[in-house]
């Protein structure tokens, strides 16, 4: 499904993916995890296609085209959904509305007439039902004062709407109580099928008791440095990211 | 039509005819021509009429005066000086009289951090002739264009380049006249790049007879890296009258920090603060604070022009009106076309206790650029009945509630001042007038 | 289907009922301003001589007062010279077909929502006469007849309630107040005239749509509403004009009357021509609103959504007189190509407990040029005045701006009176949001600059509502690179 090679990127002249390689199948969970600053959000905005990040060098396939190539939204229509770390606030714009232009925009991408009012208020429904969303947010304007856990639970129930074919979510968790991670963990798995696709990053392996992955990439310095399966995420928990860099540092060439 | 009694011919109606012979034979006659004539083509004294003199009529000031020949200089004592009331520790002292340095009573920085001279006497150093008149905001002011030709004396200061100068230099000003007298300082100010000076601006007048008008001019340069603290505390008696024109030009990455407190007993004040943000990274910080009683009028004016990409600016202007006095403030931000990624702040709060005052604000925003991020509020009120009831209900009687939510008011001002002595003494004086009012 | 559609759909249908409609041959007028042609309309509206020397007198002020010169914009020259001053509507229709009628004018109607039908009349064919100058009457006269409600032209009124035109007319905007209103004084073609007696509710929107057709004509319509005591009034006004290369001049009076316990609430949605991209041609809208709180507890609302016009000067303001009254101002100015919109209010206190609320939301886009002014003052007796005010600007690009000159002046130590404004870009990370959820660009600009006028959008009635959003993204079509 998305084929990443060798890719490198940099903000404003700032290299911060120096040749990320990874390849995720339909039907499969990655895990990415790393210690601040190692760019496992850059790679995430690098993929969504944000402005600031500029490619300089490798490619990355989605379901055979060329994602780099797109525009976001055009890359979100082809079905890749980013779940923001902060997601944004717009004023006046009420979530309902938002929601229903953003599936009928897709949905013209693909040829398919606009959604009926009352298809959409009823898949609306199932939906908030499926994710345990609370009906009362829809009405207020997009994620203009929410709570952080509201937020990320909007973010979730959208990926529920759109139905994505890849969803990566950048450290969903950060900001989220305990039972605010349940239910949106449990939203994420009520998701998951042979079809789609998850990325998902976090500092913490906290998440990943909820959401167990299939892969775990490390990310360090703006290289995946190892890879493993879950069990990885629990030898990280235990010992940190400390020994890594003290492996990585042994590793790299000397100049 | 005229307001004072009497036949002896005033400086409004003879100032024209008398350029020429008042400026004969003083320096840069050039300057000085030119800046009379265009004071001229403004219109000479700025009426009502004019927008930035809407709300300040400064006609009748200037009918009542009669020369602007200074009188014979006199000596002053240490004592006058203690008798201020204005002497801060640990600072340079310099004293000027009617404009003019007196080094008998002044002590000045060591030369290797700092020039301080006469104008007169700096004609000759680099950073003057660079500098001085330069300010392209000159052109704008009646009342810059009238110091120009007609200016006597004031000081040159530059910082050297990479001094940091320890203490802040501390300018007394002290007027004295024998007649209704125009006096116009003129000064020039620059900080190198790399140099880092505080300088602090009191103002006391002696016994004389007769009002007057200050109208002074600085102007200030601060160039790349380097940082200058403005205070400007206008105190002084019922006597003075100021018009002042403040006009500061930034250079890359330097810091410029101005404090404006008027605490005085004047009937008029008048503050021309432009910032001139010329070049890329700079900063600019402005407090104003000012108490205006009985029928003084203090006017505020500021303008901040962002000419030039990731420049921040804060300004933070606060008053109380009491008695039958009168506020005025507006305050100018320019974002010029260049000028993507500007930070600019600014609010101004009023606080009106007394029934017969009266406030006039006027914020300004004016935008060319879009990737920037400004902001102006502007409140009138009063005291929070809310909170007074608080304070009450735990106790506190009224007249000492009140006290204590108009300190807090100003003091948020005062509490922006980094030299401890500076602070208390404006928190003395903002106490005394404050009190005043409140147990009226 | 929607409800701006219906009251097009009705306007369309109706029946011509007033009488002004006449030979109209012979109602055009040569262009000039002078004593003559203000006699001239006079004669043709068959009016008093009192008001003949009222608009005597308007145009001696017009002759003596200076053109306004505190605008930060350049304003150019007009010639009054040029302009005719009397052009009543045409029966000949302007385009004999709806081919050849401007594609661009007919796909604004398209994105308007406006049906084929109601395009053919507002693009000038066959029903041109009733929107040329012209008010527009409800089809519910006899209705509003019933409550006592008076709704006409201006024409009509003088014809018919001569007494109250005569009371009330120029108490609000004095014939002096500025040059332009002094020249609608003289030449003011037609307009609209509401009086709602007192303990009237009006059981629906008044409306009139304005409409520049002719050429080389300016547009000089009065409005004059009077709420009796204890009366309600909701009043619309849209504006459109077609595309033409020359400027032309619209100077507008409006004047609102409110007594005790009164309340009247004043919409437009204005979108006449703005000129090309290049800014040739489009409409100078200089315009005189105000309204008096004339007694106690009445209230006064503007909300306006500018769109159009090559310049936008105007200034709706409230006299709060009547102790207790209320004065509002909810303003949407959007300013793309080359546009300037020159705009706000004035709140004057001079009652006790008189409250106003100011909320102005500009737009700037491409070359667009948005001034906010505004002049909240408060009187020696005006006790316990409070204002509050709110002043966004947007941006939309690198070469627009965004400016903001409010007059704040308090006499009384009562008053509170709050200013906030704040201007920024559009947020990049709110386009990017909507971008990753399908949205494209464009409309994600349309979303968020829909959302951030919305709290004046929602101060409209429903259908004006639905219309002033769809005009704020044609507006800003094109504005996103």
């Amino acid at each position: 499904m998305l084929n990443i090679k060798n890719l490198h990127a940099a903000v404003e002249g700032n290299a911060i993916l120096k040749g990320i390689n990874l390849n995720v199948k339909a039907g499969e969970v990655h895990a990415i995890m790393g210690p601040n600053g190692s760019g496992k959000s850059s790679l995430a905005s690098v993929l969504a296609g944000r402005e600031a990040y500029e490619v300089t060098d490798g490619s990355v396939e989605f379901e055979g085209k060329d994602l780099l190539d797109m525009s976001p939204e055009v890359r979100a229509r082809e079905g890749l959904f980013l779940a923001f770390q902060y997601p944004v606030e717009i004023p006046g714009v009420s979530n309902i509305n938002f929601l229903k232009t953003a599936v009928n925009e897709i949905r013209a991408y693909h040829g398919q007439p606009p959604m009926q009012a009352k298809a959409f208020l009823d898949m609306l429904k199932s939906k908030q039902k499926l994710m345990e969303f609370d009906a009362n947010l829809m009405n207020r304007s997009l994620n203009e004062g929410f709570s952080g856990g509201e937020k990320k639970r909007n973010d979730i129930f959208q990926m529920a709407m759109l139905e994505p074919k890849l969803a990566i979510m950048d450290e969903t968790d950060s900001g989220l109580d305990i039972d605010a991670l349940r239910v949106v963990s449990a939203g994420v798995n009520k998701l998951r099928s042979k079809d789609n696709a998850f990325i998902i990053i976090t500092h913490y392996q906290r998440l990943l008791e909820y959401i167990v992955p299939d892969f775990v990439h490390v990310l360090y310095n703006g290289r995946i440095v190892k890879s493993g399966t879950k069990e990885l995420a629990l030898e990280l928990e235990e010992k940190g990211y400390d020994w890594l860099k003290e492996d990585i540092r042994l590793e790299e060439p000397v100049q | 039509m005229t307001t004072i009694a009497s036949n002896i011919p005033s400086l409004y109606d003879t100032l024209p005819a008398q350029f020429s012979t008042l400026t004969a034979g003083a320096q840069w006659p050039e300057a000085r021509k030119e800046a009379f004539d265009r004071f001229q083509a403004l219109g000479g004294f700025p009426t009502v009429k004019v927008e930035d003199w809407k709300y300040t009529n400064v006609i009748p000031f200037f009918r009542s005066l009669q020369t602007l020949q200074l009188p014979a200089p006199i000596a002053i004592t240490e004592a006058q000086l203690e008798a201020t009331g204005l002497l801060l520790p640990d600072v340079y002292r310099i004293v000027l009289l009617n404009g003019e340095l007196q080094p008998q009573l002044s002590e000045l920085p060591p030369a290797k951090q700092a020039t301080v001279l006469k104008m007169s006497e700096a004609a000759a150093e680099p950073a003057f002739t660079a500098h001085f008149n330069n300010s392209q905001k000159l052109a704008e002011h009646h009342f810059a264009q009238l110091n120009t030709a007609f200016f006597t004396n004031g000081l040159f200061i530059e910082a050297k380049a990479k001094a940091q100068v320890e203490k802040p230099l501390h300018i007394i000003h002290l007027y004295h006249n024998t007649s209704s007298l125009l006096v116009n300082p003129r000064h020039l100010w620059v900080a190198q790049e790399g140099a880092s000076i505080q300088i602090i601006e009191s103002a006391a007048g002696l016994d004389g007879s007769g009002t007057m008008v200050v109208n002074s001019v600085v102007e200030a340069v601060t160039t790349e890296r380097s940082q200058m603290s403005h205070y400007q505390l206008q105190t002084g008696g019922g006597q003075l009258r100021f018009i002042n024109q403040t006009l500061v030009q930034q250079r890359g990455k330097s810091l410029y920090n101005n404090y404006t407190f008027t605490l005085s007993e004047s009937e008029l004040v008048r503050n021309n603060l432009n910032i001139s943000l010329d070049d890329e990274r700079t900063e600019t910080h402005l407090f104003g604070f000012y108490i205006a009683t009985g029928n003084q009028l203090v006017d505020n004016h500021t303008s901040v022009d962002h000419r030039m990409p990731n420049c921040e600016s804060n300004e933070l202007y606060r008053g109380v009106l009491m008695d039958k006095a009168t506020g005025v403030f507006n305050g100018k931000i320019y974002v010029h076309e260049d000028a993507q990624k500007t930070n600019a702040f600014q609010q101004n709060n009023n606080l009106v206790i007394s029934p017969e005052a009266n406030i006039y604000t006027k914020p300004q925003l004016e935008i060319f650029a879009d990737d920037v991020k400004c902001s102006h509020g502007t409140t009138i009120g009063q005291v929070s009945e809310e909170a007074l009831f608080y304070l009450k209900a735990r106790g506190i009687g009224d007249a000492m509630a009140r006290s204590m939510l108009v300190k807090a008011f100003a003091f948020d001002i005062t509490a922006q001042v980094k030299i401890p002595a500076v602070r208390k003494q404006v928190e003395q004086l903002a106490t005394r007038y404050l009190s005043a009012a409140v147990n009226n | 289907m929607s409800a701006e559609q219906d009251i097009l759909q009705e306007l369309a249908g109706r029946d011509y009922e007033f009488g002004f409609e006449t030979d109209i041959e012979m109602d055009i007028a040569p262009p000039g301003l002078n004593e003559d042609i203000i006699r001239f309309i006079s004669a043709k509206k068959n009016e008093p001589e009192w008001l003949l020397e009222w608009r005597l007198k308007g145009f001696q002020l017009f002759q003596k007062l200076a053109m306004p010169t505190w605008q930060n914009f350049k304003l150019p020259e007009v010639d009054f010279q040029s302009v005719s001053y009397y052009a009543a509507p045409k029966n000949k229709v302007k385009y004999e077909s709806l081919d050849e009628v401007d594609p661009e004018l007919l796909r604004t109607f398209e994105k308007l929502g406006i049906p084929l039908e109601e395009q053919k009349m507002l693009s000038g064919v066959a029903v041109d006469a009733v929107f040329d100058s012209v008010s527009v009457a409800t089809t519910f006269k006899k209705q509003l007849n019933e409550l006592g409600i008076i709704f006409c032209s201006f024409t009509e009124a003088v014809q018919e309630h001569p007494e109250l035109l005569r009371k009330y007319l120029g108490t609000v905007v004095p014939q002096s107040d500025n040059i332009y209103a002094a020249l609608n004084c003289a030449v003011f073609s037609d307009g609209s005239f509401v009086y709602i007696p007192k303990g009237v509710r009006c059981p629906m929107e008044l409306s009139t749509y304005f409409r520049i057709n002719a050429k080389n004509t300016g547009q000089f319509e009065r409005t004059l509403i009077v709420a009796d005591e204890g009366s309600y009034v909701s009043y619309l006004e849209g504006c459109t004009a077609p595309m033409r290369d020359e400027n032309q001049l619209h100077a507008a009076v409006v004047e609102l009357i409110a007594m005790d316990n009164a309340e009247i609430k004043y919409s437009t949605v204005q979108n006449w021509y703005p000129g090309d991209a290049d800014g040739k041609g489009g409409i100078y809208n200089f315009v005189t609103k105000r309204g008096i709180c004339k007694g106690k507890n009445s209230k006064i609302s503007w909300t306006q959504v500018e769109t159009g016009s090559a310049i936008t000067w105007k200034y709706p303001g409230v006299i709060l007189q009547g102790d207790n009254s209320i004065g509002e101002f909810y303003s949407v100015a959007v300013t793309s190509k080359r546009q300037v919109a020159d705009t706000g209010t004035k709140m004057v206190h001079i009652g006790k407990n008189t409250r106003s609320r100011i909320i102005s939301k500009g737009i700037s886009a491409i070359h667009g040029q948005n001034t906010y002014r505004g002049l909240v003052k408060v009187g020696p007796n005006a006790t316990n005045a409070r204002n509050f005010t709110q002043c966004d600007s947007l941006l939309i690009g690198d070469r627009c701006g965004a400016h903001t000159f409010p007059y704040i002046e308090s006499k009384n130590n009562t008053a509170m009176v709050e200013h906030e404004a704040t201007t920024s870009k559009i947020g990049e990370d709110q386009v990017f949001y909507l971008n990753q959820r399908g949205i494209d660009s464009e409309q994600a600009v349309n979303m968020i600059v829909n959302g951030y006028a919305k709290e004046v959008l929602n101060q409209l009635p429903m259908e004006f509502a639905v219309e002033a959003q769809k005009l704020l993204s044609i507006t800003l079509e094109g504005s996103v690179g």
